[in-house]
C-alpha cells in the first residue's frame, strides 16, 4: 500500500475539447469547416525524463463556406516526450486520422518529431509553452505526400495540485505538390482547452 | 614523612651515579656505620668533616641535612644537648621535611629533635611528582609541612593570576596532604600552563614567618575535538529574492507566448487559406498577455521566493543541528579531559 502514491503518479489522464477549424483549397476555392472536437488520453510517466501518451479525439466539423461539406474527424495517436533540460523536451509521435464526409472517407497517417519549450513564470503555477513539430511522414489516401507538413502550437498551462489546465492554440499546415497546375493546401487550426490529471501529484 | 634512615639508603644508592659525591657518600655511610656501632666519637669526626667548609668534595643538600641530623643524634647520645639541638635546627632549616623515626632513635634524641622543631620555624612544599589524573574521579596530592604549629596558607598561582586558588588556609603542624581536584575556584578545569604552589606560614610559637614554593606544569590530555561547520556561504544558499529584472522577465514571457500565437496564426498559417482560426490565436495571445502582466505586477511588489527561503531555513537548521551535535560531542570530550601534572622549575618555561 505504501507504494500506491508513487504508482499513481506514474499515470495521468487527459480530457480535451477543441474548437477546430479546417481549411482546404483543392482548386475549387477555399473551403472552411469548424466544429468541436472532444478528446481523451492517458499518459505514462516512465521515468523522470520520459513520458508516453496515447490519445483519441473526434468531432464534427460543420461547413461554414459555400462549397464546403460537413465532415467528421477522428484520430488516435501515440507520442513520447523526453525531457532534455529544465525548459525543453524532445518529442515524437504517430497518429492516424480519418476525415469522413457523405461522399468520401480520407485516411491520414502522420509521424513527426519536434520540440516543446516551457516558459515557467517564476513562483507561479502558470507556464507558457511553444511546440513545433516537423512531420516527415504525412501519408494521405489518394494524395501525394505534402511538400510541407508541420504543426506549431503555443499556449498556457495552469497547474494546481494534481490538475493541469491548459489553453493551447495549434496549427497544422500541409502544402501538397501541385498537380495539373493545381496545388492542394490544407490546414487544421484549433483552440484546445485541456485538463490533465495526475493522481497523487501535489 | 621522610625518614632519615631511608634518606641515607637513598643517598648511598645514588652515590654510584655521582662520582663527585662519591667520597661524601662513603664517609657518610662510614659515619652511619660508626653511629650504629655506637662508636660516636669516630662518627662525629667524620660528620664534622662533611659539614666543614674545608671538606673538598661536593655535598648535596640531602647529604648535608643527613650529616647535620646525625651530628645532632650523636651529640644527643653523648649528652651535648644544646649542640644536638643546634645541629637538628640546622637540618630543619635546610629541610623542614626532616624527621626522626621513633623506631630508630632514642626518646632523648626525639625529645631534642622536637625541641629543635619548636625553636625553628620553616615551611616547605614537596616537589610535585609527575602524575596523571582524571579530575572527575581523582585528586592530585600536594604535600606541605611546617616545623611546628603555625597559621598556614597554601595557594596556587600563575604568572597571570597572583592568587588563583586557595588550597588550604588554617592551623597546621607537621605534614599535611592537600588534595587538589584540578579545578579552579570558579569550577573550571585548570587551564594548561605553569603553576606555582606557594606555602606561607606564621609561627604560633615564634614571631616568625616563612614561605616556600614549588612549581609544576599542568597539561591537558583531551581527545581531538571536531571543528564546527562554517556558516553557509552564498554559494550554498538559494537566492531568497528575485532580481529586479525578474518582473520584466515575467512580462516578456507572457508577451513571448502571445507573440508566438500571433506569429503562428499570421505567419506560419497559409495565407492563401486566409490564416487559421485567428480568434483562437487571439484568445491565447490575450490570455498570455494578461498572465505576463499579472506576473509582472506581482513580481514588482513581491520579490520574495518563499520556497527558497524555506529551503535556506531548512539548510541553516540542519547546519545548526549538526553544530549542536558537534559541540555536544566536544563538550563530552572536554569533560573527559585528563590532567598531566609535571614538576617544573621557575615561573615560566
Amino acid at each position: 500500500m505504501a507504494r500506491e502514491p508513487a504508482a499513481q503518479q506514474r499515470f495521468s489522464g487527459t480530457v480535451a475539447v477543441s474548437l477546430a477549424e479546417h481549411r482546404v483549397d483543392a482548386g475549387f476555392g477555399r473551403e472552411r469547416s469548424t466544429g468541436l472536437v472532444l478528446g481523451a488520453g492517458a499518459g505514462l510517466h516512465v521515468s523522470p525524463r520520459l513520458d508516453l501518451a496515447v490519445r483519441a479525439q473526434g468531432g464534427s466539423l460543420d461547413a461554414s463556406t459555400p462549397g464546403a461539406v460537413d465532415r467528421d474527424v477522428g484520430e488516435i495517436g501515440l507520442a513520447a516526450s523526453m525531457t532534455v533540460g529544465p525548459w525543453l523536451s524532445l518529442q515524437a509521435g504517430l497518429a492516424r486520422r480519418v476525415y469522413s464526409t457523405l461522399i468520401a472517407r480520407q485516411g491520414w497517417t502522420l509521424a513527426g518529431v519536434g520540440a516543446q519549450a516551457h516558459l515557467t513564470f517564476t513562483g507561479n503555477p502558470v507556464r507558457g509553452l511553444a511546440r513545433l513539430w516537423w512531420l516527415p511522414v504525412a501519408s494521405v489516401s489518394g494524395l501525394p505526400r505534402p511538400d510541407l507538413a508541420f504543426t506549431a502550437a503555443t499556449g498556457l498551462e495552469y497547474r494546481t495540485g494534481a490538475f493541469t489546465l491548459g489553453a493551447v492554440y495549434s496549427l497544422e499546415r500541409y502544402d501538397f505538390p501541385a498537380a495539373a497546375a493545381v496545388q492542394r493546401l490544407e490546414q487544421l487550426a484549433a483552440l484546445t482547452l485541456r485538463l490533465d490529471v495526475r493522481p497523487g501529484r501535489q | 614523612m621522610k625518614r632519615l634512615a631511608l634518606a641515607l639508603a637513598l643517598l648511598a644508592g645514588g652515590a654510584a651515579r655521582a662520582s663527585a659525591q662519591g667520597s661524601t657518600t662513603e664517609v657518610l655511610t662510614q659515619a652511619h656505620d660508626f653511629y650504629e656501632r655506637l662508636d660516636i666519637e669516630r662518627a662525629l669526626a667524620l660528620l664534622r668533616q662533611i659539614v666543614s667548609p674545608r671538606w673538598p668534595f661536593e655535598v648535596t643538600p640531602e647529604q648535608r641535612v643527613a650529616a647535620y641530623t646525625y651530628l645532632g643524634a650523636c651529640l644527643a647520645l653523648v649528652g651535648k644537648r644544646d649542640s644536638a639541638v643546634l645541629y637538628f635546627r640546622a637540618a630543619l632549616e635546610r629541610e623542614p621535611f626532616t624527621d626522626l623515626d621513633p623506631g630508630l632513635f632514642t626518646p632523648a634524641q626525639l625529645e631534642l629533635f622536637h625541641r629543635a622543631r619548636r625553636l625553628t620555624f620553616a615551611v616547605a612544599a614537596r616537589p610535585v611528582a609527575s602524575t596523571r589524573i582524571d579530575p572527575r574521579t581523582e585528586r592530585v596530592s600536594l604535600t606541605i609541612v611546617t616545623t611546628h604549629a603555625a597559621s598556614l596558607r597554601a595557594e596556587l598561582r600563575t604568572a597571570a593570576a597572583p592568587s588563583l586558588l586557595t588550597l588550604f588556609d588554617g592551623e597546621s603542624e607537621g605534614l599535611r596532604e592537600v588534595a587538589w581536584n584540578g579545578l579552579l575556584g570558579d569550577g573550571r578545569l585548570a587551564p594548561p600552563g605553569r603553576y606555582e604552589l606557594v606555602v606561607a606560614g606564621r609561627s604560633r610559637l615564634l614571631e616568625r614567618t616563612d614561605s616556600a614554593r614549588v612549581y609544576f606544569d599542568v597539561r591537558h590530555e583531551v581527545r581531538p575535538l571536531e571543528d564546527t561547520l562554517p556558516d553557509l556561504t552564498d554559494r550554498e544558499l538559494l537566492p531568497e529574492q528575485l532580481p529586479r529584472s525578474a518582473a520584466t522577465g515575467e512580462l516578456l514571457k507572457g508577451l513571448a507566448v502571445a507573440a508566438s500565437a500571433l506569429v503562428i496564426a499570421d505567419r506560419l498559417a497559409n495565407r492563401e487559406l486566409g490564416g487559421g482560426l485567428p480568434a483562437g490565436a487571439g484568445i491565447v495571445a490575450s490570455t498570455a498577455t494578461v498572465a505576463g502582466t499579472a506576473a509582472f505586477l506581482r513580481r514588482r511588489h513581491h520579490r520574495d521566493m518563499p520556497e527558497n527561503v524555506a529551503e535556506n531555513a531548512r539548510r541553516r537548521a540542519e547546519r545548526a543541528a549538526a553544530n549542536v551535535a558537534i559541540q555536544r560531542r566536544n563538550a563530552e570530550k572536554v569533560a573527559a579531559t585528563v590532567l598531566l601534572i609535571l614538576p617544573a622549575a621557575g615561573v615560566g618555561p
